[in-house]
């Protein structure tokens, strides 16, 4: 075109003299340069504070707003903790206790809770990186940074880190914690405490040592196969064997079995009939700790013992009767108490555990006779998948080490795991997919399948998200220690009846033992003697609402004064002398008086029953014969403080005067069994009682 | 140019000629001993001409490497009032410079690609310098200056790498040096005086600090003034019989080294 030979063209405008290329290089330096201080002004961060204050613009509560609003970037530091948090920078709101109706991120206030978030910040519980100031680098698992926001479910994790011992605000972590110890994954993986402990298991997997006394081997074939089938609320996972390895492995348990003197028992005594059977499991309490299956489906039991709904598939009738006569001569530290059952009902019992079978359970199993070589691959197996960390097994030692250890598994990075295809890339992920599915990470692994709930899942995975490196290595003046595990061992004679009642099994006692039973640490101080003999004669409940009781055991009555001495002697509290309320002479006065407070001032009777025909009271204990159970100085304590004597009851404490707290024991005190005064007061008491019914 | 300007008064004025010696007019002169009365400028030839700057003679490329290297000055300076080089503190100052400083990451982006940068265009210089044939004498010292400058270039490179303490510089100054412990009879020695010892930790993080921020920058200054004396002393950028394209295009032999040199060389 010839009008471009006059014009000049772009080149030659801006780069045609060195002045002009130096004029516009310079000029396309400073804008590039300029880009930096623009992109700080329009941060993420200065956007969400701007947002935040067109938010409150026009709220009834601005003003308050406004002068908490601070702007810049807000940051919490805790250098004990290792903590730089700024997510308060565009959580500006969290504190606000007015913002109730923002559901809006980042401007919702913050759930209450038990800590201030000045003294623990924020990244302490919900991990991500506190001190980046984007969405994107503060939330998310960067290239720079692996661990991003820990999902809202997992929260309690973090509560795990520093409080060792159960919450009642945690009652996932506290499941899982349980469940680890429970589902016996402690017994593969090894999980250190920080004091140097290592976490026990509380699950007791049976010793195979003298297996082929108990059960046959076609038994053990199909448990192997799917303990599940057998029981639907094993304990035992599925370890997802062929037909061949689980033929050896029960050919090389039964033959590697020793027998054990006394399985052999027999009773000539004639068993009674099924109902007498099904009465002596209900009066013996067996429910208490063994489920069975109903024909709903459903297990009802207790998960102390193992589930019998298919028992007499399992034992031989012979080892059953040895075992209902004295379980501790098979297994010593059973947690199951020695019944004094006589031979009439062992043989009542024992046909009635035998026929709850199922047929076609066994049916399909036919084992050849063992070979040599069958027997020494099962051993091979047995200790490939490392059997004995849980059983213990003739010849065999306990495998150390024999799963990774996962005391730091909370702050695993994420490099180091393998995922599966179409898996997020998260470590709450990975470590629920282990436990759902472990094999489907590779079928050669020897991680057995459980059956858990996706609560439970969850709940394991909170408790091994809580085993972080922090957990590890914070201060120890900034954990909260747990009270350390008790081996409290009743001393002499009256200590081993006790262990032979398995009383542990139910009852704790200074520290140590189950929680099913109330706790006896202090029982001498408050019961009386009289009452304490006749119940362990013959235990009734106390409570209208519980249907489980203590069994009856058929003790002998020198072991019952035994146990009753000991009890009255040992089990005292050094808080008050049990004689030193005397409430044999109080005054009639003094009982109205009670009376009065019990009904009118205290409302005692909304959770006790003194008089059984008109008060309703189903939460507490039923105090119609407490005169004749309780000692005075125990009501008169318990009434004061009852949480200074059993930490944790429902029992509220009303701040008594000492006056009331006299007169209230004086008229407890007389509610005796037995024609006894107190009881004639309640009678008398019975007529005046209308008044406050006609209320109700 | 007859016009007396702002800038002509402004020259004039006392203050100026107190800091510029070299007067007011615009004459040859006036213009030689400018140059040659800088500190800085008299490095270079007084005078050159203007064939000798073009962009196709050398791309400018040296003059890019040593901008490159006043840029890593700057914002290495601007850089060091936020890092230190603690083993509890330098990754959480590098943080700190992506979140909270102001224009921090810019800071910290600007240092890291224009040491990229640097390194390329060092490289790039280079291969420039030897197709062309400018390494021939008498310019071969300038050519083993010019060695020594890229050694410092890359450890300048290697040195900073570990600052960040992040896993990257942790295992790049690992794996590094672990390969000058392979050096034999004394590779170990020499490990150990690398790192101050055995492991990349604490030590050696100071001891790259102290090489990065002082020892290698001091180094490279003093290398490049020589570098560019040298320029002018082995007779310019543009010497006459060095460049093959021109005697082929002029069919004639070269003139001798004499009487290429420019005529203000001293």
């Amino acid at each position: 075109m010839p009008s471009s030979t006059n014009k000049p063209s772009l080149r030659q405008i801006l780069f045609g003299s060195p002045i002009r290329a130096f004029g516009v290089v310079s000029l396309v330096f400073l804008v590039s340069l300029a880009i930096a201080p623009a992109k700080n002004h329009f941060s993420e961060w200065r956007h969400y504070q701007n947002q935040y204050l067109s938010l409150i613009q026009g709220r009834g509560d601005a003003v308050t707003l406004r002068r908490h609003f601070r702007g810049g970037i807000q940051q919490n530091w805790l250098p004990e903790l290792g903590v730089v948090d700024r997510c308060t920078t565009c959580h500006v709101g969290q504190k606000e206790a007015t913002l109730t109706d923002v559901g809006l991120q980042p401007f919702r206030r913050h759930p209450v809770m038990a800590h201030n978030v000045d003294q623990f910040g924020c990244v302490m519980c919900h991990r991500g990186q506190g001190a980046a100031t984007t969405v994107e680098e503060a939330h998310s698992s960067t290239l720079a940074w692996e661990q991003p926001i820990l999902p809202a479910r997992y929260t309690e994790a973090s509560c795990g880190q520093c409080h060792r011992a159960p919450l009642a605000e945690t009652p996932e972590l506290n499941l899982g914690r349980n469940l680890l110890a429970r589902e016996g994954c402690v017994h593969c993986h090894t999980i250190k405490l920080p004091g140097g402990d290592t976490m026990k298991a509380t699950d007791d997997p049976p010793s195979l040592s003298h297996i082929a006394d108990k059960t046959t081997r076609e038994w053990i074939y199909a448990w192997l196969k799917d303990p599940q089938a057998y029981a639907a609320s094993a304990t035992m996972p599925n370890f997802k064997l062929n037909d061949d390895n689980v033929r050896d492995i029960s050919a090389f348990l039964v033959a590697n079995s020793t027998p054990v003197a006394g399985d052999a028992a027999t009773v000539s005594a004639k068993p009674g009939d099924t109902t007498a059977g099904a009465s002596l499991y209900g009066e013996s309490f067996c429910a208490s700790c063994h489920a069975v299956q109903n024909a709903a489906g459903n297990v009802v039991g207790g998960n102390v013992g193992p589930e019998l709904t298919r028992v007499g598939n399992k034992v031989k009738p012979e080892w059953l009767t040895a075992w209902l006569r004295n379980p501790r001569v098979y297994d010593p530290p059973t947690g199951m108490p020695h019944y004094r059952f006589n031979d009439q009902q062992i043989s009542t019992l024992g046909t009635f555990l035998l026929a709850k079978s199922d047929s076609d359970f066994l049916a399909n199993v036919h084992l050849d006779p063992a070979t040599p070589e069958q027997i020494t691959h099962g051993k091979t197996l047995v200790q490939e998948y490392g059997c004995a960390a849980c059983h213990e097994i003739n010849g065999i030692k306990r495998p150390e080490n024999f799963a990774p250890e996962l005391t730091r598994i909370g702050s695993k990075p994420i490099t180091q795991l393998i995922f599966l295809p179409g898996m997020q890339h998260a470590l709450p992920n990975y470590i629920s997919a282990k436990i759902r599915q472990p094999r489907s990470f590779g079928s050669s692994l020897k991680m057995p399948q459980y059956t858990f709930t996706t609560q439970q899942i969850d709940a394991l995975t909170t408790a091994l998200l809580s085993r972080t490196d922090r957990a590890q290595t914070i201060p120890p003046a900034l954990a909260v220690t747990a009270t350390p595990e008790s081996t409290y061992q009743p001393a002499g004679k009256a200590g081993q009846l006790m262990s032979d009642l398995a009383c542990f099994s139910c009852h704790k006692i200074n520290g140590r033992g189950g929680d099913m039973a109330p706790d006896l640490s202090w029982e001498g101080t408050s019961v009386q003697r009289a009452w304490l003999q006749q119940f362990l004669k013959n235990p009734n409940t106390l409570r209208p609402a519980l249907i489980r009781r203590m069994p009856k055991f058929n003790l002998a009555d020198s072991e019952i004064n035994l146990l009753t001495d000991y009890i009255m002697t040992v089990y005292q509290t050094p808080a008050f002398d049990r004689d030193s309320i005397d409430s044999s002479g109080d005054s009639r006065v003094q009982v109205e008086q009670g009376r009065q407070l019990f009904y009118s001032k205290y409302a005692c009777q909304s959770c006790h029953i003194v008089d059984p025909k008109a008060d309703k009271g189903y939460v507490g204990p039923t105090l119609t014969q407490v005169g004749s159970r309780l000692t005075a100085a125990w009501v008169y304590h318990w009434l004061k403080d009852p949480q200074s004597l059993r930490p944790g009851t429902v029992e509220p404490n009303r701040n008594m005067s000492d006056d009331d707290a006299r007169a209230l024991t004086a008229f407890l005190m007389s509610q005796r069994s037995g024609g006894r005064p107190g009881n004639k007061a309640a009678k008398v008491q019975g007529e005046r009682v209308p008044r406050l019914e006609a209320r109700k | 140019m007859a016009k007396t300007t702002y800038f002509d008064a402004l020259r004039a004025s006392r203050l100026w000629r107190s800091i510029f010696r070299s007067g007011t007019g615009s004459s040859t002169l006036h213009n030689a001993l400018a140059i040659q009365q800088n500190v800085f400028l008299h490095l270079f030839s007084t005078k050159v001409r203007r064939r000798m700057v073009s962009f196709s003679a050398t791309w400018y490329l040296g003059t890019l490497t040593f901008g490159t290297f006043l840029i890593l000055v700057i914002t290495g300076i601007l850089l060091m009032l936020y890092y230190h080089p603690s083993v509890p503190q330098a990754y959480a100052d590098t943080k700190d410079l992506q979140f909270v400083v102001s224009s921090g990451l810019f800071l910290r982006n600007l240092h890291r690609w224009s040491a990229h940068a640097m390194v390329f265009l060092v490289f790039a210089h280079m291969f420039k310098v030897f197709y062309r044939g400018a390494y021939r004498p008498p310019r071969e010292f300038n050519w083993v200056i010019g060695i020594v400058l890229l050694i410092v270039t890359l450890l300048l490179s290697y040195t900073g790498y570990l600052l960040p303490w992040d896993q990257l510089a942790f295992w790049a100054i690992t794996v590094g040096s672990n390969i000058a412990s392979a050096v034999p009879l004394f590779g170990n020695k020499v490990h150990f005086l690398m790192l101050g010892g055995n492991l990349v930790n604490a030590n050696a993080l100071l001891r790259f600090y102290v090489l990065h921020c002082m020892i290698l920058p001091l180094a490279a200054i003093f290398f490049i003034a020589i570098h560019f004396w040298r320029i002018r002393k082995d007779g310019g950028l543009y010497a006459y019989h060095s460049e093959p394209s021109t005697l082929a295009a002029k069919g004639s032999s070269p003139p001798d080294v004499a009487e290429a040199l420019p005529k203000g060389v001293s």
